[in-house]
Order: C-alpha cells, then sequence, then structure tokens
C-alpha cells in the first residue's frame, strides 16, 4: 500500500486547522451550502486530511499506467498537443470545401463534417422546405456531393470525422470518394461520430432514422464492417454530449456514458467478436460546461472507472482496451444570446477544462453559436482562443497539472462515487438499452433538467447577461445571421433532381433490393449493402427509408 | 336563447374535423348543452366498432395502440382513438404525451385522435369519456379505439363500455397481482402479454391463464394474445380476435346501440346513484348506514335495503335526497 | 389561472421544421402543467399539414413552437395554414433562438410573442393564459353557439 501524500497526524496541523475554521465561520456565519451541477457539495477550502488514505498508485498511478487517472498516454498533451477538430457545416458541398480547405491550409490535421439537419432527418434535400436548407450543416446526399465536399482534401492522410447516425451513409459515400481516387480504405481514418443510437434515442436528437432494435443491427454491422475493411476508421463514438446539453448532471452522463459503453461491448461479444478488438477502437464524445473543476474531476474520474471496467469487468488484455480516447466539444447551452462577445470568455473557461482534463481533441464553439451557424470569423476566435491556451497560456507544459490539489483529487473521489452509483442504477434497471427502452435514462434526465432551471429561475444560478448584469441589447454586437447564399442551394437542388433523373436507374434498383434483402437475413451485413448502394448512385434519403421500412421506424422513447 | 345543437350536429356527422373537435370539448365540458347535442347524435351511434385498451404503465400500451390502428387502417377502415391521461391532483394541469407513440398515424385523414386529461373527476369522467366516444361514432369512425392508463377502478369503468375490453399486460411488471386488485381480469375481453420477447413472457402468459380459470364466468373464452407492439408482431392476430369478438356482427348497427345503450343506462345510473347515496342526510336512510357500522346488518343487506325497494333513494322535487317507502328497515 | 370557467387552458407544445433539440419546450410543458394546463406534447419534426391537424383535433387555444435553429422561418407558413383551416383564433408564441432582424416577419404574420431564452416562468405562463383567454373569445363558430 503506497503512502499517504502527507503524513498525518502533523505536529500543530489540527489546532491550525481548528483555528482557520472558527475564523472562517465567524465570518461566513449562516453561509449556505455550495454544491456543483452534479449536486457534490464543495467545501470552501481541502487540506491534506482529504487526501490521506490516498493511494498514488492504485488511485492515480502515471500518466500512461493503469489506471490512467493522470493521462492515457505518458507524454499528453508535451508530446502530442490535442486535435484541433473543428466542426463545419453550411450549405453546399461546395462552401463546406471552400471552408475546410482554409482551415487545412492553417494547419489543421483533422476535419468534421456535419451534415444539414436534413440529412439527420433522414430526408433528402428535395423534399425540405428550401429555406431550411443548409443552414446548420453540408447537405450531402450522395457520393458525388462528398466528393465535391472532399475536394482537394487528402484523404488518405487526414483524419475525418462524419456526423451522422445510423445506417452512416456519409461514411458510405466517403469510402466512394476514396475508391473513386484510387485511396485504400485501410488508409482512411476518422470516426462515425453518431454513432450512439442510444444517446439520441435518449436526449431524443436522432430517433427519427431507425427504430430501436433496428440501429442496434446496423451499429453492430457497422463495427464489424470495418474492423475487416476500414480497419483504421472508429465506427463507435460513445455519446455524452447529448444527454449533458438535454440536461444530465455532468456525473449523470459519464455514469450514463459509460453504462452505454458497456452495453454496446456486451452486444458486440454476443455478437461473437473479440473483447480486444472490439473495445481498442471505443472512442468516447463529451460536452464540456463551464463547471470548470467538475468537468476535470469528471474526466479525471471517467478514465479511471473506464480502466477498470475494461480490464476487470471485461477482462480485456490489450492496455489500449483500457485507454479512456475522448474527444471534448465546448458546451454550448452554456452560450448565451444575449451579450454574444461574453461567449468568448465562457469558451476559453470550457475549453481550459478540456484541456488541463487530458482530452484527446477538441472543438470550441464559435461566440455566435447560439445563434447561428458561425461565420468565419467568428470561427477563426474560436480556433485562435485554442493556440492561445496552448501556445501562450502554456498549458500543455505539465501533465495532468491539477494532480495532486488537494480539492480536485477528492473531487474526482466524490465525482467517481455518484458516477458509479448511475452505473449500478443501470445495471440494476437491466443495462442502457433496456432503461432507454423503459425510459428510465429520460425521466432522471428531464428531472435534472427541471431542477437547473429552477435554479436559473429563482437566481441560484447566476448567468450572467441573463439573469444578472443585463443590459439594453445593443444589435451592433449580435453578429448578423449567417445564411446559405439561396440561389445556390437553389441550384444544388435542382443539380440533385436532375442527377436523380439521368442516373442509371437499374444499378439503383438492385442495388436497393439488395439491401432491404440483407436487411431482412440475419446473416447479411446491412452496412456493406450500404456502402455498395452510395456507390450505385442510390441517395441518402432512399437508402434510409428503404431500411425504415425494414428495419422500423424510429419511435420516441420520450417520457413526457 | 336556447342553445340549438343541430348545426354542430349535422357538421359533426358530415364528418368536418373541427366540428368533431368542438363537440368532443362540449362533451368533456358536460352540462347541458352536451346533454342535447349527445341526444342529438344518438341515432347515428351505434355503427362503430369500441375497443378499449388498459393495463399498468410500462406495458407498451400506446405503442401497441399505434400498431393496432395502423392493422385496422390497413382494412382500410377509418379510426378514433381517445387517449385518456390523468391530470395532476396539485395543479389541475396535464401533460397528455400519448400521442407521441403514434406520430405514424399523425397526417392519415383517416385517423381522428383526442387526447383528454381524466381533470380529477372520480366516476364522472366515465360518463364524458362515453359520449365523446360518441361523437367519433357518429362522426362515422369504423372503429373507436379507447387508451388508458393503469389498472385502478376508474380505468377500468372506462374501458368496461367498449364492445372489447383489452388488458395489456408486459413479463417483469409485476401486474398479475394488480389485475385481481382491480377487477380488470373480470371484464377483459381479450388479455395481452406484450414485449413477448422478453424471458419471462411465457410464465406471464402461463400465471394469466391460470388467473383467468379461477373467473367467475367466461375465462375459458379469454385468449391470452402475446405480441411484439415495437415490431409490430402479434397485431393483426389481435384484430383478428377482436373482430371475432365485438358484441355483435358488424352489420348489426341495431343491436350493438342496443347493447351499448343499455350500458350506458347503467353507468349513467349508477353515477348517479353514487352521487345520491353519497350526499344523502335523510334519516331513515342514515339508519340503516348506522345498523351497518354496528354490524346488525351488512354492507350487502344494505344495499339490498336501498336498491330493491324496501328503501329508495332518490331525490325530491326540493333537491334533497330522501328515502321513499322506508318499510322493512328490520331487514335481515 | 386556468381558463374561463372550468375548463382548463390546451396548449400544444411543438417543433417544426428539422431541429431536434427539445429540452426547452419540455420544461416549458412542465411549467404550463404546473400552471393547470393541458398539454399536448409532440416530438420535434412535426410537419405545418400535421401541427394543422393535430391542433384542429385537440381543439387547442394555444400553440406554442420551440425554434433554436433556423425552424421559425416556416412559421408564417405555418400561420397561412392554421388560418385556412379555420383555426385564425388559434394564438401562436415562439421560444427560442430568434434573430431580432427577424422577429417582425413573425410579428406581421400573427404571431402573438416570441420568447428568448432568458424568459422567466411566470413571464411564459401569464402570456399562454392571456393568449388563451383571447383565444377562446375570439373563436368564431358556425354553429352558432350561445356559450362558446
Amino acid at each position: 500500500m503506497s503512502q499517504a501524500a502527507v503524513q498525518l497526524p502533523l505536529p500543530g496541523f489540527e489546532q491550525a486547522l481548528g483555528q482557520w475554521r472558527s475564523d472562517y465561520e465567524r465570518q461566513m456565519a449562516g453561509e449556505k451550502a455550495v454544491r456543483n451541477r452534479s449536486g457534490i457539495e464543495i467545501q470552501p477550502l481541502y487540506t491534506p486530511r482529504d487526501r490521506a488514505g490516498e493511494r498514488y498508485l492504485d488511485d492515480l498511478g502515471f500518466p500512461g499506467q493503469y489506471p490512467y487517472t493522470r493521462g492515457i498516454y505518458p507524454s499528453m498533451h508535451r508530446g502530442r498537443t490535442w486535435t484541433q477538430r473543428q466542426l463545419i457545416g453550411l450549405g453546399t458541398p461546395q462552401d463546406y470545401n471552400t471552408r475546410v480547405r482554409r482551415i487545412i491550409d492553417a494547419g489543421a490535421t483533422a476535419i468534421s463534417l456535419l451534415p444539414c439537419c436534413s440529412g439527420f432527418r433522414g430526408i433528402d434535400c428535395d423534399e425540405v422546405d428550401p429555406v431550411l436548407l443548409g443552414t446548420c450543416g453540408t447537405v450531402v446526399n450522395t457520393t458525388d456531393h462528398m466528393d465535391a465536399a472532399l475536394d482537394g482534401v487528402p484523404l488518405g492522410t487526414i483524419s475525418t470525422a462524419m456526423n451522422d447516425p445510423s445506417p452512416f451513409t456519409l461514411l458510405a459515400f466517403t469510402l466512394g470518394v476514396a475508391r473513386r481516387r484510387g485511396i485504400d480504405w485501410r488508409s482512411v481514418t476518422g470516426t462515425s461520430n453518431q454513432s450512439d443510437y442510444i444517446s439520441h434515442f435518449i436526449a431524443n436528437h436522432q430517433f427519427y432514422r431507425l427504430s430501436l432494435p433496428g440501429s442496434r443491427r446496423v451499429l453492430l454491422d457497422h463495427i464489424e464492417f470495418c474492423r475487416r475493411a476500414v480497419p483504421n476508421w472508429n465506427p463507435l463514438s460513445v455519446v455524452g454530449q447529448h444527454m449533458q446539453q438535454a440536461g444530465a448532471t455532468p456525473a449523470e452522463t459519464m455514469g450514463f456514458t459509460l453504462s452505454t459503453a458497456i452495453q454496446y461491448a456486451q452486444d458486440c461479444i454476443e455478437r461473437g467478436m473479440d473483447v480486444d478488438d472490439v473495445l481498442r477502437r471505443f472512442t468516447f464524445f463529451f460536452d464540456i460546461s463551464i463547471s470548470f473543476f467538475e468537468e476535470i474531476a469528471k474526466f479525471r474520474a471517467g478514465r479511471r472507472i473506464w480502466a477498470r471496467i475494461a480490464r476487470e469487468r471485461f477482462g480485456a488484455k490489450d492496455p489500449a482496451c483500457w485507454r479512456f480516447k475522448f474527444h471534448g466539444q465546448t458546451s454550448g447551452v452554456d452560450l448565451t444570446q444575449q451579450q454574444p462577445l461574453n461567449n468568448i470568455a465562457r469558451v476559453s473557461v470550457q475549453a481550459m477544462a478540456g484541456i488541463l482534463s487530458g482530452l484527446q481533441s477538441m472543438h470550441t464553439d464559435a461566440y455566435d453559436e447560439a445563434i447561428a451557424c458561425p461565420s468565419e470569423e467568428t470561427a477563426r476566435i474560436a480556433v485562435a482562443t485554442q493556440n492561445i491556451l496552448r501556445d501562450e497560456a502554456q498549458l500543455c507544459a505539465v501533465i495532468d497539472p491539477l494532480g495532486g490539489s488537494y480539492y480536485v483529487e477528492r473531487l474526482t473521489d466524490e465525482m467517481e462515487a455518484e458516477i458509479e452509483a448511475v452505473i449500478a442504477r443501470i445495471d440494476a434497471a437491466g443495462g442502457m438499452y433496456k432503461a432507454a427502452e423503459a425510459g428510465l435514462v429520460q425521466t432522471m434526465i428531464g428531472d435534472s433538467a427541471l431542477a437547473f432551471q429552477e435554479q436559473l429561475e429563482t437566481g441560484a444560478r447566476k448567468v450572467v447577461g441573463v439573469n444578472c448584469y443585463q443590459v439594453e441589447e445593443e444589435d451592433a454586437t449580435i453578429p448578423p445571421a449567417e445564411r446559405p447564399d439561396t440561389q445556390a442551394m437553389a441550384q444544388h437542388v435542382e443539380r440533385f433532381k436532375a442527377f436523380k433523373r439521368e442516373r442509371s436507374q437499374e444499378p439503383v434498383a438492385r442495388a436497393l433490393n439488395a439491401l432491404a434483402r440483407a436487411a431482412g437475413s440475419a446473416r447479411e451485413n446491412v452496412f456493406e449493402k450500404v456502402v455498395e448502394a452510395a456507390e450505385a448512385g442510390v441517395t441518402h434519403g432512399e437508402m434510409v427509408s428503404c431500411l425504415r421500412r425494414e428495419l422500423g421506424f424510429g419511435h420516441p422513447l420520450i417520457v413526457a | 336563447m336556447t342553445w340549438s345543437p343541430s348545426p354542430l350536429a349535422e357538421r359533426l356527422r358530415a364528418g368536418d374535423r373541427r366540428a368533431i373537435a368542438r363537440a368532443i370539448t362540449l362533451m368533456e365540458e358536460g352540462g347541458a348543452n352536451a346533454a342535447a347535442l349527445h341526444t342529438a347524435i344518438l341515432p347515428a351511434t351505434g355503427r362503430a366498432l369500441t375497443v378499449g385498451f388498459t393495463g399498468p404503465p410500462g406495458a407498451g400500451k400506446s405503442t401497441l395502440v399505434d400498431a393496432f390502428v395502423a392493422e385496422l387502417r390497413k382494412t382500410g377502415r377509418t379510426v378514433g382513438v381517445v387517449a385518456v391521461d390523468p391530470s395532476s391532483p396539485l395543479s389541475g394541469g396535464a401533460v397528455l404525451g400519448d400521442r407521441i407513440r403514434m406520430g405514424r398515424h399523425t397526417c392519415d385523414a383517416g385517423v381522428f385522435i383526442r387526447s383528454i386529461a381524466s381533470r380529477g373527476h372520480l366516476g364522472g369522467l366515465t360518463e364524458s369519456i362515453h359520449h365523446v366516444v360518441d361523437v367519433l361514432d357518429a362522426a362515422g369512425c369504423d372503429a373507436v379505439v379507447i387508451e388508458t392508463v393503469g389498472a385502478g377502478q376508474s380505468e377500468v369503468e372506462i374501458v368496461d363500455v367498449a364492445d372489447v375490453r383489452i388488458v395489456v399486460n408486459a413479463p417483469g411488471l409485476g401486474d398479475d397481482v394488480q389485475a385481481i386488485k382491480a377487477g380488470i381480469l373480470e371484464i377483459a375481453s381479450i388479455l395481452v402479454v406484450n414485449k413477448a420477447d422478453l424471458p419471462l413472457a411465457p410464465r406471464t402468459v402461463r400465471q394469466l391463464k391460470a388467473m383467468l380459470s379461477l373467473r367467475r364466468e367466461g375465462g375459458a373464452d379469454v385468449p391470452v394474445l402475446e405480441t411484439i407492439a415495437s415490431e409490430g408482431r402479434g397485431v393483426a392476430e389481435l384484430l383478428a380476435a377482436v373482430d371475432a369478438r365485438s358484441t355483435v356482427p358488424p352489420e348489426d348497427a341495431l343491436a350493438r346501440r342496443r347493447a351499448r345503450i343499455r350500458r350506458l343506462v347503467a353507468e349513467g345510473a349508477a353515477a348517479e346513484m353514487r352521487r345520491r347515496i353519497l350526499s344523502c342526510k335523510d334519516a331513515a336512510f342514515l339508519e340503516t348506514l348506522a345498523q351497518a357500522e354496528r354490524s346488525e346488518i351488512g354492507i350487502d343487506v344494505a344495499v339490498r335495503a336501498i336498491l330493491e325497494g324496501s328503501a329508495a333513494v332518490a331525490e325530491d322535487a326540493g333537491g334533497s335526497v330522501v328515502v321513499l317507502e322506508a318499510r322493512d328497515r328490520q331487514a335481515r | 389561472m386556468t381558463g374561463t370557467g372550468v375548463r382548463p387552458f390546451r396548449v400544444l407544445v411543438t417543433k417544426i421544421g428539422l431541429d431536434g433539440h427539445d429540452r426547452g419546450s419540455r420544461i416549458v410543458a412542465a411549467y404550463l402543467r404546473d400552471a393547470g394546463m393541458e398539454v399536448i406534447y409532440t416530438p420535434p419534426w412535426q410537419t405545418i399539414d400535421g401541427v394543422v391537424k393535430l391542433a384542429t383535433e385537440e381543439d387547442v387555444d394555444v400553440i406554442g413552437i420551440s425554434s433554436l435553429a433556423t425552424d421559425h422561418l416556416i412559421v408564417p407558413k405555418m400561420m397561412d395554414a392554421l388560418r385556412e383551416a379555420g383555426l385564425g383564433h388559434v394564438a401562436v408564441v415562439v421560444g427560442g433562438i430568434v434573430p431580432e432582424a427577424e422577429r417582425p416577419a413573425l410579428a406581421a404574420a400573427g404571431v402573438g410573442r416570441v420568447f428568448g431564452p432568458g424568459a422567466a416562468r411566470d413571464e411564459i405562463v401569464d402570456c399562454v393564459a392571456a393568449l388563451g383567454r383571447k383565444s377562446r373569445a375570439a373563436r368564431v363558430d358556425d354553429y352558432s353557439e350561445a356559450n362558446p
């Protein structure tokens, strides 16, 4: 058993502590308890007493050593800085291409594509009221569209994250483009960022694709296909973001997300996949709120718990499986429409928390995120924020710099306890799939969201510009909402319609039949057929409708 | 100026959606105009097949109703759905979310869905809901589906007036005990075990079949069907069972209406009797109660004393409740 | 607080267009319920035709649209559709993110009120109740009802 950081009893310690406490209480008589978002009470001071009994090697370890509390790699950001992976999505594929080329020229090594909401809805651009197209994402419905979006982008060397749920048509289009360019699929790297269907059903964003059981089927096919044919792609990203944005507390979010990962691991193992093979490619995606220390503790606890789950619960042997890899996005929910420039300060704090948490890649929001899709200018500031924190504030010089802080270590332990309690609750409910079906998770999140809102209403929780320090809004500080060029979009839709008319219909029909057949047969791989269909010229909407017919339309699992 | 129900009755019978909705609102409110409208549309009722769904929360009722409606639509029938949810006892408000699970019917002109909050009624709700069902019937719906949550007494009453009464269970909910308590098994025409793919399903089916054999009458005729509502499995079979069990053949609208009228009168009489008995302050009646209190007579004797004419509870012209013909108060 | 006479206000809370974030609309639904109203709550991604049918069948007094992205841009189309269906008396409020420059178009289309993200519970509830009263008073039925 390792030694405690400080040898207690220390002569004079208790007396001095007692003195401080009575001085403090005299000044702060009648003070109310302070709690963080997860409900944990925060003391005014933490001392060596809070770390007594700590076992350095067992509970913390060194970076790159189990249980990885201090970091999953030995050198962390000092060796290799986090990946800047800014989300881009607006307008037509050409609009996306223009923006993405610029950031690649500026040194980005990873890109992310956010499709238009119509895509999330599972329909093509010709089925949508034109005024809504491309306002929050890029319209990509075919392989040709993806080709245009990634024109001049070195697919074989740059990592691409595709933000779309089942049946992952964006990856299918990307693979089609790779084939056209003679790029081996083994060189295609990136992540299926929205593959966590359970979180979609819970946080009610994208249930409108396939039914719950249908989504389960397609995800497993997707994982299997990628292991075989696109081995350097991460087919699964377990997402905590949606739930935290919907109102789950940080501890709940980590608990739910790890429970979801457990569920997916079990599903894969049941399918006959090798546990090490599967866990090695698990990545996570989280929101980073402005509750600075809480987020850091949340991620440190998450690393520790995941390592134990992978090694002890699942018996994985490869250390790569024990490492909790995550992408963090600064939380848009903390940003305000009022006095939007304040959001730059907020994003800086969130980003700092992310960096000090040891994340692997990060997206920082632009300050106008709460209002519309970011402009070039606001997107530039978001990236500059990361650069300033890295290069000017030298936040990468020390690995886990908050490690050893009496507060942060204590808070990490307390967050761990809360998170474990959530995992236990989900286990008792039969796992995350069943808990989502039964509406248990949705209810917990709804309660937390309501409680948070209540705090805002009463002023117990302050938000600058919203319930305190309000000012009369001056229009000058609010940037005009950026909308895609309606004419360019209209032309894009026209060209799409022409494409559908003029393409060879027979291969399309054959591919759709094959897709439908695969969905009906437990032995075939649905995603493999999606990839083939994409190459045959089938559109996103056509593939989704076909699968909806075969595997069931997504029904909401909302609890009203 | 007395209000004439005719314009509204005419429009709703013609299938005007807005008129149907306004008529339902009126029926929810109750009162003299609602009664007048009900009388006006009564001749047009009796055609619809009415199906009630009830059962404990978590059984997947709404999902099953959604699939059931889809099945009805396949046969070309138009459907009205009345989804009943409890109001908050604290605020009197409600979030009516049953429609959420019926999203695919949102744009189907052959389906009319209305969400109803219980509004804290006890017993009185049943009557207004049956009037709502009559509105949909008179508007031309081939089938009207009533959905309520829970397995309590009021839910049993609501569903009891339907031609076919379906009680939905799911494995592992512990509902077998509940079902007995609420008397739900007594009124069920069909029992459904939903989520039939769960491991405990066969056991639940066995338990329900065993309990049916304890039923006073007709237990043997009650099938226990299995469904997986989220996948639409077993629902066609459920509809076939429902069609087979509707009280009278579809063509015999008159006979069906007669059956429903009888049930409605019984319902209304029971509700009215309850109201009167609970507010009765007549000395003779109170004496009968006191006898029951002192255990000199049993409750069943007290009930008979009131119902069978040895003492009858009625309202006199002045609105106070009296006991008539209190002949044999010493009935034993 | 619930309405004229005994009948609680019936409010449809929904989202049209393409955005799926519904945390705010769920909270507003809870507020209205706690204030004694009956809320018909739907998932996001309703079509305009769907909303018209829903509002008709449920005989609602007020419709609350939650719009965080650009879905408010099709609200004027929805207002037209409501009027065409004889539901011109139904009040409509929009809550969420609506750029200042785009608010006049909503007002011109007949939207009763636009709430930003900082709107307080009482403000929302009072407004919906007031609009509900107006909506009931404005009912135009061709049924010659003596008491609407």
